[in-house]
């Protein structure tokens, strides 16, 4: 049987080729996702500053929700110091070493910042020399207010050795001091234990608690691990590289999250394209699929056989699509690293587990694919399956028509999310609502054209050339196979409209929500010294001009909320802003004031507040950054949700659940006078802070990154899809050589032959556009319903011509070049060769 | 043996030392001359590749020879582009083949009316109504090929191949799928056409049977012609063929 199956995907080389390719695209595309959630997962940032410490214990900064993945917190989490006695007692445990972390910088002798990777956490106290690998110190520790220790590379780019004197910023302060040694890079800058508590703002806490260990480690943390208050866990190993930078293992989770979000249509996609070229090449061998029913194969042994077939092409195609899976996660990684959402410092998991999953996921999608296609074939009486291999068409099934009809409907309801939801996630139903649709096409598909197409060939005005009547006549009468052109061609349309649409409406309603809300017009940051410097707020108040000033923050916050009966925990931006954040910012205020931002209040957007059935007065129950629970009282619901996030939190309630404490930037709104603007420039004298026009809020990108990611992600995709329907399309026409050969024995010339063709790709292609653009446009007009209150999207205006010219383009040279190739051997041959 | 028939100007078909070789040194036909009378109803016979296939093509065009000449109701078709040559085809030619005459895409009627349809003539319904009952199937117009019978796509075949009323129509083993009671039909038929329309036939076959409608058989082995009956009795045909495989 197998050699049997290895012989008929030989002879039907460019349907075999058409499979392959699709399944080589799917495993590249079902690899490289999956390396990214294994990364996800499993993946850990270098150890790095916590290399000596064999043991590690820290805040737990994960929240885990009853079912779902656990959710990483950014915000640095703590724990009770006085546990650093109780562990240093435990057997084993050599030197027990306590840390905190405070923003912190170095400015060179031209009063410039020094560059560090991460100023926010730069500054540690002296006794965290013992959490690093190589404890290699030049001087001596520093004590008092006036001393401070720095890294090798802060020291090298500020020029100082011990005993030099410098100017730091820690905390926000900006303070002479002087070197009293040089640590390993890496270190930051170190001050005397007592004065990192103090500059870090925490009595009775430590951000985490390193252990020095004789022997074994894991031993050592078994022991640890029942002294350990709740929320408190120990790692050893390559887990300790999460524990230092919970940011960076935050971002991780994005991964899974990504992944995740990448999987559904993707899948749906490479499901598509798989199905679609072996249905083109089944379609093409049932000949000898009913020749081999008529010798005596059973039907059952028949889909085996075609099962069988379609496994041995997919899995030549495997090998290089897993490996070309491989890169693409790299490439991704990268696109990731750059858009800023991942560490470069987090490198990739690369475990054969992705390739399995590939493997397992393609080869079943062949196998029910195959099986799917050459069902009919394997059902139907043998004679009746004789006489339709020599005569061709076969008639679309009524109950595919209505799965068809079924699953269009379904799409409008699923288009209906971005009316309730603005948000990233309300839209992504946009693009799952038109793939679906488009599937619903594939169905319907047949059944459709023929009607269509019927109705066409009555209305042919009496001169219709020749060419343009068979060309209708073959639409018509091979309805299955012309749909297959048509659907696989509108769903690149659906693809490349809804899925772009959707990001780009995303970006657009955001950007024009942030600018709206912003009535700053100007931003004053800090990113070098870890955030903006103690005193800088009022120093801005004084400029004469400035009307109104607030800092202003973004963390994370865990709003939970009941989904169908079950608890659903996702991790959300949130804005930290003072009373005076109402001078600044306008978010739409529906309800209540933004100026009564204190305590223990938030404000919230409507969207979320309507989901959560609360308002103004009412007590929410959140969980913030560093994973503290809290409760507060709402006294303000706003609209401008999508620019400024679902959650904004009084300073006073986000005070002490910040890594470094300090605010991201400050807004500040004038009177519009040059003068003030001026003078507002003329703070950037200070060292690390600069300023510029208009207002951004936090360090919020102009839209979330999972947009832009999308956007990448659309690119890959696309080609992919468009890749498989050129190929299916070509192989579907290769296989109309006899056709081709009966005209030109009936008296069709070479030249009504092609012109017949070209009719054909013109009115294949033709209802693939509008096909698309039907069915993406309930989808896309409730989408700008939603985010833009008008029924378009929005986006670039070029798209659909573009889309539409490389459809047309693809329909025309697929279905040209195999013609061409058919019209140059004699036609008595091809028919030789058929019968 | 082939001086004897009428003279050139009065063939409907005329082959004058006509050698095809194909590819790999194949003669599939050796410098053959045959002239077809219009009106007459000719079979071509022989074993399988003994060239009856090559030669039916070069005959309608269809294949270029090597050397010699083909003259189609007078004039010569060596030297015309393929384009020229499928519309003297077209216009001038009808085809039967054993299979796969009809386009599965389209009903009955627009089969056998596609020729004029492709070389742009009006229809004369008349006539083609004439083809449809003579074939008999003036109530299975409207259906596609695959609702037929084998024996009913022959003669939807047999219709669609003289609407354009050529000056001959090639059979090649029109009969060859199907059971003996359709071919019986369809070869009766094919020398009723001769018989009442004077339609020019050439048959190739290999089932004397049917050669044995014909006014003349030609008995063909590696490429020549070796033999001529003129009124063959299927008998004498039969053991032509034996003495060939034999010898
Ligand atoms: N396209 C071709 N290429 C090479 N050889 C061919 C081709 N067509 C036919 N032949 C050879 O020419 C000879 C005559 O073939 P054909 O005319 O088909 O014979 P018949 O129809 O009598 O069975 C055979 O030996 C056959 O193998
Ligand atoms: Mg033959």
């Amino acid at each position: 049987m197998f050699a049997l199956a290895l012989r008929l995907a030989r002879t039907r080389l460019t349907a075999s080729l058409a499979v392959l390719v699709a399944v080589l695209g799917g495993a590249a595309i079902v690899t490289g996702t999956g390396v990214l959630a294994e990364s996800g997962l499993r993946s850990h940032l270098p150890v790095d500053r916590l290399a000596g410490a064999e043991v590690v214990v820290s805040a737990d900064q994960t929240v885990q929700p009853s079912a779902d993945l656990a959710v990483a917190l950014p915000e640095r989490g703590s724990v009770p110091a006085a546990l650093a006695d109780e562990l240093a007692q435990l057997p084993g445990v050599q030197s027990v070493v306590p840390d905190v972390s405070f923003p912190a910088a170095v400015l060179d002798p031209a009063g410039d910042v020094v560059a560090t990777t991460d100023p926010v956490t730069a500054g540690h106290g002296w006794s965290s020399v013992g959490l690093l690998d190589d404890p290699a110190v030049t001087g001596t520790p520093p004590t008092g207010p006036r001393e401070v220790a720095v890294d090798t590379e802060m020291a090298a780019a500020a020029g100082v050795a011990p005993g030099d004197p410098v100017r730091v910023v820690l905390a926000g302060r900006t303070s002479d001091a002087r070197v009293t040694a040089v640590v390993p890079a890496g270190a930051g800058v170190l001050v005397a234990d007592d004065r990192a508590a103090q500059l870090a703002g925490q009595a009775g806490t430590v951000d985490l608690i390193g252990l020095q260990v004789d022997g074994d480690a894991e031993a050592v943390a078994d022991a640890v691990g029942p002294l350990l208050p709740a929320g408190t866990i120990v790692s050893t190993g390559d887990a300790r590289g999460d524990v230092a930078l919970p940011e960076a293992a935050a971002a991780r989770s994005l991964l899974v999250v990504l992944a995740g979000s990448l999987m559904g249509v993707p899948l749906l996609i490479v499901g598509f394209v798989v199905a679609g070229a072996l249905a083109v090449s089944i379609g093409g061998q049932r000949r000898e699929l009913a020749l081999l029913r008529a010798v005596g194969t059973t039907p059952r042994q028949l889909r085996r056989l075609v099962a069988g077939q379609a496994t041995v092409v997919a899995a030549v195609a495997l090998v290089p699509g897993i490996a070309v899976g491989y890169l693409l996660a790299g490439q991704f990684r990268r696109l990731l690293v750059h858009v800023g959402v991942l560490p470069d410092a987090l490198p990739l998991t690369v475990g054969p587990l992705p390739a399995l999953a590939a493997a397992a996921l393609l080869l079943g999608v062949v196998q029910v694919a195959a099986r799917g296609a050459a069902w009919r074939t394997s059902r139907e009486p043998v004679t009746q399956l004789l006489a339709d291999s020599r005569t061709g068409p076969r008639t679309p099934s009524p109950g595919r028509h209505r799965a068809g009809l079924l699953l269009i409907a379904a799409a409008v309801p699923l288009s209906v999310p971005p009316l309730l939801v603005q948000s990233p996630i309300g839209a992504a139903s946009t693009s799952l609502a038109g793939i679906v649709a488009a599937i619903g096409l594939a169905l319907a598909g047949p059944l459709l054209l023929r009607r269509v197409t019927g109705g066409l060939a009555r209305r042919l005005p009496a001169g219709t050339s020749a060419p343009a009547w068979l060309a209708v006549a073959n639409l018509h009468g091979y309805a299955l196979r012309s749909a297959g052109a048509v659907t696989t061609l509108a769903m690149a349309v659906v693809v490349a409209l809804t899925y772009t649409f959707a990001q780009t409406t995303v970006i657009d309603a955001t950007a024009e929500q942030t600018r709206a809300g912003t009535v700053a017009d100007a931003t004053i940051t800090a990113p070098g010294l870890g955030g903006i410097p103690a005193g800088l707020v009022d120093d801005v108040q004084a400029v004469p001009g400035v009307e109104a000033v607030a800092p202003v923050s973004s963390t994370t916050v865990l709003w939970p909320m009941r989904l169908l009966g079950e608890e659903e925990l996702s991790a959300g931006p949130a804005l930290v802003l003072p009373p005076a954040g109402a001078g600044v910012l306008d978010l739409d205020v529906r309800d209540g004031d933004l100026a009564d931002l204190t305590g223990a209040t938030v404000a919230v957007g409507s969207g979320a507040a309507g989901a959560r059935d609360v308002g103004v007065g009412d007590q929410v129950q959140l969980t913030l950054g560093d994973g503290a629970a809290v409760e507060a009282r709402v006294v303000a619901v706003y609209g401008r949700e999508l620019g400024f996030g679902s959650v904004v939190l009084s300073a006073d309630l986000a005070a002490g659940h910040t890594t470094g404490g300090l605010a991201d930037s400050l807004l500040v709104r004038t009177d519009g006078d040059p003068a003030t603007d001026r003078a507002l420039a003329g703070l950037t004298d200070r060292p690390g802070v600069t300023v510029s026009g208009g207002g951004v809020a936090g360090d919020r990108p102009a839209a979330p990154p999972e947009v832009w990611i999308n956007l990448a992600v659309i690119g890959v995709l696309l080609g992919y899809l468009l890749l498989g329907i050129a190929n299916a399309l070509v192989a579907a026409t290769a296989q109309r050589r006899g056709e081709i050969a009966t005209l030109r024995l009936t008296g069709t010339t070479p030249r009504q032959v092609r012109t017949m063709m070209r009719r054909e790709a013109a009115l294949v292609s033709g209802a693939a556009v509008a096909a698309g653009v039907l069915v993406s446009a309930v989808p896309l007009a409730l989408l700008g319903l939603g985010f833009l209150d008008r029924p378009w999207p929005s986006g670039p205006g070029w798209l659909l011509p573009a889309t539409a010219l490389v459809v047309i383009g693809i329909a025309f040279l697929a279905i040209e070049l195999p013609t061409r190739s058919a019209l140059r051997s004699p036609p008595a041959d091809a028919l030789a060769s058929q019968g | 043996m082939s001086t004897a028939l009428a003279p050139a100007t009065t063939a409907a078909v005329a082959l004058r030392q006509v050698t095809k070789t194909h590819p790999h040194g194949v003669r599939a036909l050796d410098d053959v001359t045959v002239e077809v009378p219009r009106g007459s109803f000719l079979a071509v016979m022989g074993p399988s590749g003994s060239g009856k296939s090559t030669l039916l093509q070069v005959a309608a065009g269809l294949d270029t020879p090597t050397s010699g000449e083909v003259l189609l109701d007078g004039t010569a078709i060596g030297g015309l582009d393929e384009t020229r040559r499928t519309e003297l085809r077209r216009d001038r030619i009808g085809f039967v083949f054993q299979a796969y005459n009809l386009l599965p895409a389209l009903t009955v009627a627009e089969n056998i009316t596609l020729p004029l349809r492709l070389a742009g003539k009006s229809l004369d319904r008349a006539w083609v109504q004439y083809l449809v009952d003579r074939v008999g199937l003036g109530d299975r117009l409207d259906h596609r090929p695959a609702e037929l019978s084998g024996g009913q796509q022959q003669r939807a075949a047999i219709a669609r191949a003289l609407v354009a009323r050529p000056a001959v129509v090639f059979a090649d083993e029109p009969t060859g799928a199907l059971d003996l009671h359709s071919a019986a039909e369809v070869l009766d038929l094919l020398r009723d056409l001769v018989d009442d329309l004077g339609q020019t036939v050439v048959l190739v076959t290999h089932d004397p049977a049917a050669a044995a409608r014909a006014h003349r058989a030609l008995v063909m082995a590696d490429g020549r012609v070796v033999d001529t009956l003129d009124h063959p009795a299927a008998a004498d045909l039969a053991g032509r063929l034996v003495a060939l495989r034999e010898g």
